[in-house]
């Protein structure tokens, strides 16, 4: 932070309970811009519950959210942000090139519709309606509609589930080339082998940050060869 | 055909329903709720219709008549002057009147005939037919014994002999019809977007709530006014329903209907999880609307509480409004219709402020 630049994503000691269940327990995390910042964890590890805190539709209980400079909730700054949600959330009944267009408008851009639809292989099918295109397809435009306006800081809630792997390792690229632009990225996945393709990792369990670090880093301090080993050596001595 | 497999979806069902309490709640509740109202609406000791009775007899049989429409249990029949009948039928206190002229005994000795004025009030059939039986009641025992004919002069304030009930629902539906589907498809629409996540997203990215109502209310009120327009040229020229009113003044009523259904489904939504909860509304809030509002049973015969909750329901003026213009030809300078258009726009306000608040603490 040499240029004294904010943090992209800027998370202190966040706390969020569900009745008994604690989703997330003091989790401090912070992300720059130009890195692709990955969340690292099994279902039901709080992943999804920590990216809806840092777009203000979750108010944690206890701790702060600042994001791209600004305390959460900001309408202003939620404009420079791109959000995808776990599952595809579009409308059935719109073809993928009315939904990304609907999204631009809502978030202020003008036009990106035909980038954000050749960034994720959609543009042949552009006027296919929504309910006739496969999972995939749809997990697709559904990336296409948070990145249509650009945004600072892309949060993606699993964006490869489904995406058969040709195209989820150009999506990748892609994500880093658009880190490489300034933008400021965290992906979550429960898949190990994506997330040998993040500049740094946090692993999640059980609503709590094991670790943190790049992919070397961490296989360095668990001391073994391959990530998943990692991730089970780390959160075997945190339980312990 | 494996019983178990069909008893597993038995299951399945009756489980699903075990955890949707609520709608376990209206599944027994909701019919007890209407068929009581409707119990108490037709045994619950409604008014009858009220009439006059001018008698200007100056022979003895007019006093006979007289007393024998007073005593019948189907109408509430009160002596008074022609003048005061004529004032109380345009006040829409009386439903009709009957006037017995000078020479009532004189024709009936001489010419054996009796010809009574019936004049009717004509805005709602079912009156104005019980009134002619109560009327035609009192003179049999006449034409019985004295073998008299029977031969009113019916004359109609309001719609005519042609009248007919189509007329008088017809203008209470083209307004209801607006109504009810724009209030289910507005919550059905609203809930759908929450399912489908969209709305997760909405309230991720900058919109400001009144942003998202206004946007709402702005799509479907283009929907139900193209709907409005075509129900009422449907029933206009297709149907011919009755109409001595202002067009115009139709399709404002029912815009400002179809408003205040577009934000009543937008609040109503809020206290639903799922587009089935949705059509749960439907029993609960609009049947008994239905009921109440004066479009079948005309509140003035209601029993005297129900009338009280009629004279609540907003849907009641709405109604009241239509028929004002439609049947009566009412315009802006009658008090009647004032009232109409003010408490349904007022309504109307009260549901934007309601939707707009709900939506923005509900998502919060
Ligand atoms: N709205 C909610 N109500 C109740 N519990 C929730 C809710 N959202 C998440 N949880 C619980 O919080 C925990 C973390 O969930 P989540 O963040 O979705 O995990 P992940 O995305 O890592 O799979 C889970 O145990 C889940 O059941
Ligand atoms: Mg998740």
């Amino acid at each position: 932070m040499a240029t004294g630049e904010p943090y992209a994503v800027e998370a202190l000691q966040v706390s969020k309970r569900f009745g008994a269940q604690r989703a997330l327990d003091g989790v401090t995390l912070r992300v720059r811009r130009g890195e692709v910042y990955g969340i690292l964890g099994p279902n039901g590890a709080g992943k999804t519950t920590l990216i809806r805190s840092l777009v203000g539709l979750i108010v944690p209980d206890g701790g702060t959210v600042a994001v791209l400079g600004r305390r959460m909730p900001s309408l202003d700054i939620l404009a420079r942000v791109g959000y995808m949600t776990q599952q595809a959330a579009l409308y059935p009944d719109l073809s993928a090139a009315e939904n990304v267009r609907f999204f631009a408008e809502i978030y202020g851009a003008d036009g990106g519709v035909r980038e954000a639809l050749e960034f994720v292989d959609l543009w042949d099918r552009r006027d296919s309606v929504v309910s006739n295109l496969s999972g995939g397809m749809r997990t697709r435009c559904s990336l296409a509609c948070a990145l249509v306006h650009k945004p600072d800081l892309l949060l993606l809630d699993e964006p490869t589930v489904g995406v058969d792997p040709q195209l989820r390792v150009q999506l990748w690229d892609r994500f880093q080339r658009m880190a490489r632009e300034g933008a400021a990225i965290l992906v979550s996945s429960h898949v190990m082998d994506e997330a040998e393709r993040c500049d740094r990792l946090g692993l999640i369990r059980f609503g709590r940050l094991l670790a943190e670090g790049t992919v070397a880093e961490l296989k360095r301090s668990a001391g073994v060869e391959r990530l998943e080993d990692a991730f089970l050596k780390l959160s075997e001595s945190s339980a312990a | 055909m494996s019983r178990r497999r069909v008893a597993a979806i038995t299951r399945r069902l009756l489980q699903q329903f075990r955890r949707d309490r609520r709608t376990l709640a209206l599944l027994f509740f909701a019919p007890l709720v209407i068929l009581a109202l409707l119990g108490y609406l037709l045994r619950g000791g409604g008014s009858v219709p009220t009439m006059g009775v001018a008698n200007l007899d100056t022979g003895p049989l007019g006093g006979v008549v007289a007393s024998q429409l007073e005593r019948s249990n189907t109408v509430s029949a009160t002596n008074m002057s022609q003048a005061d009948a004529e004032t109380k039928l345009h006040n829409g206190d009386l439903a009709g009147y009957v006037v017995l002229p000078p020479d009532f005994s004189a024709q009936a000795q001489q010419a054996r005939v009796v010809a009574p004025d019936v004049r009717l009030e004509g805005s709602q059939p079912g009156l104005s037919g019980s009134i002619l039986q109560a009327v035609s009641q009192s003179f049999t025992a006449l034409a019985s014994t004295a073998g008299v004919h029977f031969e009113p002069r019916v004359t109609y304030l309001y719609g005519g002999p042609n009248f007919d009930t189509l007329d008088y629902f017809g203008a209470a539906f083209v307004g209801l019809v607006v109504f009810f589907l724009v209030f289910v498809i507005t919550a059905v629409a609203f809930l759908r977007e929450r399912g489908q996540g969209t709305l997760e997203r909405l309230m991720a990215s900058p919109l400001r709530r009144p942003e998202i109502v206004l946007g709402y209310m702005l799509g479907f009120t283009v929907l139900a006014l193209i709907q409005s327009a075509e129900v009422l040229a449907f029933s206009l020229l297709v149907l011919h329903v009755h109409n001595s009113g202002n067009v115009a003044l139709i399709f404002i009523l029912e815009a400002l209907m179809a408003i205040a259904a577009v934000n009543l489904g937008i609040f109503l939504s809020m206290f639903a999880r799922t587009e089935f909860q949705a059509v749960q509304f439907i029993p609960l809030v609009i049947v008994p609307q239905i009921l109440l509002a004066g479009i079948i049973f005309p509140v003035s015969t209601e029993p005297r509480l129900l009338q009280v909750l009629s004279h609540v329901l907003p849907l009641t003026y709405a109604v009241e409004g239509m028929r004002n213009i439609m049947i009566k030809g009412a315009d802006l300078g009658w008090s009647s219709l004032q009232l109409d258009f003010g408490v349904v726009l007022g309504f109307a306000v009260l549901v934007i402020l309601a939707g707009a608040t709900t939506l923005r603490r509900r998502i919060a």
